[in-house]
C-alpha cells in the first residue's frame, strides 16, 4: 500500500532506489579505501622542489611544506582512518552483543548493564575515549581499544530493549516451558532477530568511530606523527593557516566529511531495506 | 548521539580556537610603542625559564643573564672583555686565577657588590648541582674587598667560559625565593614576572656600564602563531619567528636574520647492540656502528637541500658541533651530496643491495629507526626529508616522534635527531669524552677514541686559549683521526638555523655575536646598545 502511493512518476521503486543509493555508497567507499591502500610509499614521498603548491591539475588536493601530495597523504589517511574504525566498530558491536544478551539473563545483571551504560553515556565521550587511549599505551592500539570501549553504550541499550521485548513473545514462552535451554532460546529466537539491528548498528558507529579518531589524533593524543591520519594533517595544518595555506586543511577536513557521509547514507538505507519497521519510526 | 558526536567536534575547534583567540587578547594589554616613539619596547621572543632567574642554578647559561652581571663577556668577535671584573690574571702553570673587581658595582637595590658576593655565586653555583659545572674549582677565596682567587684542581682552559656566563649573585639579597626575585648588577632589574603571559623589567638606575637606551621592557610569553600574530597586529617591537612564517609581509617590520650555531643533526649509536645501561636500556646499533654506514651517510645528505628545503633557505651546512667559533676546524668541512661515492664505499665495505633495493651485509639489513622529540616541526621534518634523501643509498630510515621520556630510554640504540651549539668549548668535550659516555643526553651514543680523548684533555688544561683551540681542531680533524665526519663520523650534522627576527623598521639592534642553541635571549646580550634610528 505504502509503496504505492510513494510510487509516483519515478521509473523505479523506493526498495530500488535505496539499493542502488546503497550500491552507489558501497563503490564510493571501496573506491576510496583501494586508492588509499594502493598508494605506494613513493607518492607519499618528500619532493622539497615541490613545496607549498596550492592545488593545480598535477597536485589536485595542493602539497605541503615538505612538497608531500595531499591528495596521495589524504587518501592513504582516509584508508587508515576506515581500517581504525573498522576495527573499533567490530570490536564495539560484539561488546554491545555480548551486553546484550547478558542483560537478559537476569534482573540483577540487566541492572548492572544498565548502570555500565548510564555511566558511560554520562561522561563527556572524548574525555573517556583519551583516558582509555592514554592508559592503553596510546599509539595505534590506544587509539583502536579507546574508541572500541566507547562505543557500545548507545548500540547496547538498542539492542537491550529488543531483547526484552523478545523475551516476552509467546513463542519463546513456548520454548521455555517445552524445556529449551537458555543458549537455545538465544540462539535460535533472539539472534536472528537481533541480527539486522546489529548490521545497521555496526555500520552506523563506523562514523563516529572515524569522527573520534580525527578527532583525538588531531589533539596528540593518538596516532604518532608520522602516520598520514586525517586528525594528523589537520592539526599539522594549524600551524601553516597563519601564512596561507588554507589547501592542508580545507581538502583533507572536506574529505573526511565526505567519507562519514557516505556512510551515514549506507547505514541509513541498510536499515531502510531490512529493518523497514524501525526505520519508519526514525 | 550522532549530531552529538559532529557537535563534539565542533565543540573541539571552537575551544581551541577560543584557546588560540584568548593567547592573542592577552598581548593586547601590553602598551605598544608603535605610534610614539618611547623609551618601551615589547619583545615576544619565546623562551620563558621555567627555573627563574637565578645564575647559580643555569640562568643565562644560553645568552645573557640581563639582571646579573658576569665577571667577564663576550664581544661580538668572541673576544673576552672585562665586564664586572677590572683585571685578571692566571697563574703558570694554570691553577690560580685572580681576578680584581670594579669598586664603583651596586647592586638594583643600592648595595655595594664586593668579593663577598663573587665568592657566595661561585660557592652556590658548586653546590647547587645544575648544569654549570664548577666541580674542577678546588676553591674560591676572597683576597680584600674587591679581589678574589680561584683555584683549580687541575688546569682548565674552558674556565674562563664559566667567568663569562655566571651571574654574580647579591648575598645580602639571596634566598630560595631569588629565582623569582632576582637582583643583580645587570643593565635591567624585574618589575613583575607573570608565570606563562609576560615579564616586565626597567632599567637598573644602579648600572655601571652603557645606560640602556629602552627604559622599560616587556617580554611576552606567545605560542609562535600568537607572536606571529602580535607582529602583524604591531603590538610588539621584536619578534622571533619559524622559517615558516619569515616570508610573510609584516608592515612597519622587517626581518633580521642571525647567524647561529644552534644545529641540528643526528646522532648515530656508535658502538654495536648488545650492553645495556645502569637502568637496563639498551645501549649501541649494529646497522649504524658501521663507520662505511655512517660516512656515506655524511657524504651523500644534500645540507643545501635540507637549508633550502626544510628552513626555507634560512640556516646553513652544518658540520660540526661548533661551526664558526673559534675553535672550529674549517678541514671539517666536506663536500656532500655525492651519491656516487656514497654507494662506492658502501660497496667496498660489503653492504650490497638486494633485490627489493635495501643493502644487506652478512644478512643484516642497513635500516634503522631515526628518533626526533614529538612536536619539533623542524627536527620532524629535517627526519622526514633526511629519510627520503638517503633512502636512494638502499639504507631505509624509519622515521618516529618520541616524547624526551621516551627518547631518555632509546636514544643509547637508536639514531636521535639532536640540536646542541654552545658558546664553551666544554661542550666538546661533553659530547666526545669518553669520560661522558652514557651521561645524560651529551656522549648518549657511547663514541670513543683515544686520539680525540688525548687531544681534547690537552685542550681542557692547555693555559691559553689560543694552545686549547689548537687542540680542539685537532680533536675535530687533525689529518688522521677526529669526531668529525672526515674521522670517525659519529655525528652527521646538518643543518645551522639562522634565528630569525621581526624587528620594527627604526628599531636598531646592532651587530650580534653568533646565536646560541635556543633558551633563553641571547639577542639580548648587547640590548644596551639598542636604539631607535634617527
Amino acid at each position: 500500500m505504502i509503496e504505492r502511493t510513494v510510487k509516483q512518476s519515478n521509473s523505479c521503486n523506493l526498495r530500488q532506489r535505496t539499493l542502488v543509493t546503497i550500491i552507489i555508497a558501497f563503490i564510493l567507499l571501496i573506491g576510496i579505501i583501494l586508492s588509499g591502500a594502493l598508494i605506494g610509499p613513493e607518492k607519499l614521498g618528500v619532493n622539497l622542489q615541490l613545496r607549498n603548491i596550492p592545488p593545480s591539475f598535477a597536485h589536485l588536493f595542493g602539497t605541503d611544506w615538505l612538497g608531500r601530495d595531499m591528495l596521495a597523504r589524504t587518501f592513504k589517511g582516509l584508508a587508515l582512518s576506515f581500517g581504525v574504525g573498522l576495527t573499533a566498530a567490530c570490536i564495539s558491536t560484539i561488546i554491545a552483543l555480548v551486553l546484550s544478551l547478558l542483560s537478559s539473563v537476569n534482573k540483577a545483571m540487566d541492572a548492572v548493564i544498565t548502570w555500565l551504560i548510564d555511566l558511560f553515556l554520562s561522561m563527556p565521550h572524548i574525555v573517556i575515549l583519551i583516558l582509555i587511549s592514554f592508559a592503553a599505551g596510546g599509539g595505534f592500539k590506544g587509539v583502536v581499544i579507546g574508541l572500541a570501549l566507547t562505543h557500545w553504550p548507545s548500540l547496547t541499550r538498542l539492542l537491550r530493549a529488543e531483547v526484552l521485548q523478545l523475551k516476552n513473545m509467546n513463542y519463546v514462552a513456548v520454548s521455555k516451558s517445552l524445556g529449551k535451554s537458555r543458549l537455545w532460546i538465544a540462539r535460535h529466537h533472539i539472534l536472528p532477530h537481533l541480527i539486522p539491528q546489529l548490521i545497521v548498528g555496526f555500520v552506523l558507529l563506523f562514523p563516529h568511530a572515524i569522527l573520534h579518531e580525527a578527532a583525538i589524533t588531531f589533539l596528540g593524543f593518538g596516532l604518532s606523527a608520522e602516520a598520514p591520519a586525517i586528525g594528523i594533517i589537520l592539526s599539522e595544518s594549524m600551524r601553516y593557516l597563519a601564512t596561507g595555506m588554507w589547501w592542508l586543511a580545507f581538502f583533507p577536513g572536506l574529505s573526511l566529511l565526505a567519507m562519514v557521509g557516505i556512510f551515514d547514507l549506507l547505514g541509513r538505507n541498510i536499515r531502510r531495506l531490512i529493518d523497514p519497521f524501525h526505520s519508519q519510526k526514525l | 548521539m550522532k549530531q552529538w558526536n559532529k557537535l563534539m567536534i565542533l565543540g573541539v575547534v571552537i575551544v581551541l580556537l577560543s584557546i588560540l583567540s584568548a593567547c592573542s587578547e592577552q598581548d593586547k594589554e601590553p602598551p605598544t610603542a608603535t605610534d610614539t616613539k618611547t623609551d618601551e619596547l615589547v619583545l615576544a621572543i619565546g623562551g620563558e625559564p621555567d627555573e627563574g632567574f637565578d645564575p647559580t642554578t643555569g640562568w643565562g647559561q644560553y645568552g645573557s643573564p640581563l639582571f646579573q652581571s658576569t665577571l667577564l663577556k663576550y664581544d661580538e668577535n668572541f673576544n673576552v672583555q672585562n665586564d664586572l671584573a677590572k683585571d685578571y690574571s692566571v697563574s703558570d702553570d694554570g691553577l690560580e686565577w685572580t681576578i680584581k673587581l670594579r669598586d664603583d658595582v651596586k647592586f638594583s637595590d643600592g648595595e655595594d657588590l664586593t668579593a663577598d658576593d663573587v665568592v657566595f655565586t661561585y660557592k652556590t653555583a658548586k653546590k647547587s648541582g645544575s648544569i654549570i659545572d664548577l666541580s674542577n674549582m678546588d676553591r674560591i677565596e676572597m683576597l680584600d674587598s674587591h679581589s678574589v682567587k680561584i683555584t683549580l684542581k687541575k688546569p682548565q682552559s674552558t674556565f674562563i667560559y664559566l667567568l663569562t656566563t655566571i651571574g654574580i649573585v647579591p648575598e645580602h639579597a639571596y634566598d630560595d625565593s631569588y629565582n623569582e626575585n632576582p637582583i643583580g648588577s645587570g643593565p635591567f632589574q624585574l618589575v613583575q614576572w607573570s608565570k606563562g603571559q609576560q615579564l616586565i623589567v626597567e632599567a637598573n638606575p644602579y648600572y655601571y656600564g652603557k645606560k640602556p637606551y629602552f627604559k622599560k621592557l616587556t617580554f611576552l610569553f606567545l605560542s609562535e602563531d600568537a607572536a606571529f600574530a602580535a607582529a602583524k597586529s604591531g603590538e610588539a617591537d621584536v619578534v622571533s619567528v619559524p622559517p615558516t612564517f619569515a616570508n610573510e609581509d609584516v608592515a612597519g617590520m622587517h626581518l633580521v636574520e642571525l647567524e647561529s650555531v644552534d644545529n641540528r643533526g643526528i646522532m648515530f649509536p656508535y658502538v654495536p647492540a648488545g650492553e645495556e645501561t645502569k637502568d637496563g636500556y639498551p645501549i649501541g646499533n649494529d646497522v649504524t656502528s658501521d663507520t662505511a654506514i655512517r660516512k656515506a651517510i655524511n657524504i651523500a645528505v644534500d645540507r643545501e637541500a635540507l637549508v633550502d628545503g626544510v628552513l626555507e633557505g634560512y640556516g646553513t651546512p652544518a658540520y660540526t658541533v661548533a661551526d664558526n667559533l673559534p675553535w672550529w676546524n674549517p678541514e671539517t668541512v666536506i663536500k656532500d651530496n655525492n651519491t656516487e661515492k656514497a654507494k662506492q664505499m658502501l660497496e667496498e665495505a660489503g653492504w650490497t643491495e638486494n633485490e627489493s633495493g635495501v643493502r644487506e651485509k652478512d644478512g643484516l639489513k642497513a635500516t634503522f629507526t631515526l628518533l626526533y622529540p614529538a612536536g619539533d616541526q623542524i627536527r620532524q621534518s629535517l627526519s622526514i626529508a633526511f629519510a627520503d634523501m638517503i633512502k636512494h643509498l638502499g639504507i631505509n630510515v624509519e622515521t618516529k616522534g618520541a616524547s624526551w621520556n621516551e627518547l631518555e630510554k632509546l636514544k643509547h640504540s637508536n639514531p636521535v635527531m639532536m640540536g646542541w651549539g654552545s658558546h664553551n668549548p666544554l661542550e666538546i668535550y661533553n659530547l666526545f669524552s669518553s669520560k661522558t659516555r652514557g651521561q645524560g643526553f651529551y656522549n648518549s651514543n657511547y663514541y670513543s677514541n683515544p686520539v680525540v680523548d688525548k687531544y681534547m684533555s690537552k685542550a681542557m688544561h692547555a693555559t691559553s686559549q689560543e694552545e686549547a683551540n689548537t687542540y680542539w681542531k685537532k680533536a675535530q680533524w687533525d689529518g688522521k683521526t677526529g669526531f668529525s665526519a672526515k674521522g670517525d663520523a659519529s655525528w652527521v650534522w646538518l643543518v645551522n638555523l639562522t634565528h630569525l627576527y621581526f624587528v620594527r623598521n627604526d628599531l636598531a639592534i646592532g651587530d650580534q655575536k653568533i646565536q646560541p642553541h635556543g633558551h633563553g635571549w641571547p639577542v639580548t646580550d648587547f640590548i644596551e646598545k639598542w636604539h631607535w634610528k634617527e
